[in-house]
């Protein structure tokens, strides 16, 4: 039993060191200190295409997103795998056909808001799209 | 195949299926690892894959159909697989022990490369890196709980299948 608790305590060791190196060099990790950024909200059907530009310290986008939740307009619903956008310039989307499509730098986002860290000049843009 | 056969693959699958749920509460731990590697070592690989498939059919009907199933109806029988083929070779519960670490850490990379079939290999990466803490804590949970149950559950399922086999 001694050399099983030895071989438990080796693994978690390890596995406490692993986790240390993730967060090291493959978290996402948030820049601190004041970082310009813009946002830019489409509804096409509404004729909404507004820019707004910020100057933040906070780290990952959904925190400027709650700070700015009356500016924008904004409504959040917070699930297991993170926060979901479910309104922008007081539009809320229908969740069966529409949801808010989400681009940083030009580029669709590969993860959400919760994970994507705040770089000074990025622009996130938010465009109201449909399933189909 | 024998009725007593089609019964003990769907207790097992169900015995499994409800460790799974009485465990999902805390995120990454789970006790079928534990159960596949003792069911391969025990009952063979043919009965079970057959509890692996009913096992993930099972786990459809609890959780929709989606594309972690692909991923699912192979996962389960290649761990099968291993460790039946290891355990020819494997006694020791700390070998077994080892194999559950792996199956744990890279069983990210695994469903990783399944859904870079679907969304394509940048939300597979995206995929993995976001889930490497997960899969840390699913290998050594995994490690902990094979190591320790291995030998009393292995000895428990010998003599439950022989007085199984006996009375059938």
């Amino acid at each position: 039993m001694k050399k099983k608790i030895i071989a438990i305590v080796a693994v978690i060791l390890a596995c406490v060191l692993l986790y240390a190196g993730y967060q090291a060099f493959f978290a996402p990790k948030g820049s601190q200190g004041s970082k310009e950024v813009k946002i830019q909200v489409v509804i096409e059907k509404e004729n909404v295409d507004r820019t707004f530009t910020y100057k933040t310290d906070d780290e990952f986008l959904t925190d400027l997103l709650k700070e700015k939740k009356d500016e924008l307009g904004a409504s959040f619903e917070s699930y297991d795998f993170g926060t979901m956008i479910t309104g922008l310039m007081n539009y809320k989307v229908d969740p069966n056909s529409e949801f808010f499509q989400f681009e940083v730098n030009g580029e669709v986002a590969m993860v959400g808001t919760d994970d994507t860290p705040i770089q000074d000049g990025d622009v996130y843009k938010f465009t109201l799209t449909n399933f189909n | 195949m024998k009725i007593r056969d089609i019964v003990l693959i769907g207790i097992l699958s169900a015995a499994t299926t409800a460790g799974k749920l009485a465990l999902s509460f805390i995120p990454n731990v789970e006790i079928v690892t534990l159960f596949f590697i003792v069911f391969a070592t025990t009952l063979g690989v043919k009965h079970s894959l057959m509890i692996s498939i009913v096992f993930v059919t099972t786990e459809i009907l609890i959780y929709g159909f989606s594309t972690w199933v692909l991923g699912y109806y192979l996962i389960w029988p290649i761990l099968v697989l291993i460790a039946s083929t290891v355990s020819k070779k494997i006694s020791s519960e700390y070998g077994y022990a080892v194999i559950g670490a792996l199956f744990g850490f890279f069983y990210g990379m695994f469903f990783a490369i399944a859904e870079s079939f679907f969304y394509g290999p940048a939300y597979g990466l995206a995929y993995w890196i976001n889930g490497l803490t997960f899969d840390l804590i699913h290998g050594t949970s995994n490690f902990i709980i094979v190591l320790l149950l291995y030998n009393p559950l292995k000895r428990m399922m010998d003599i439950s299948l022989k007085r199984y086999f006996e009375a059938c």
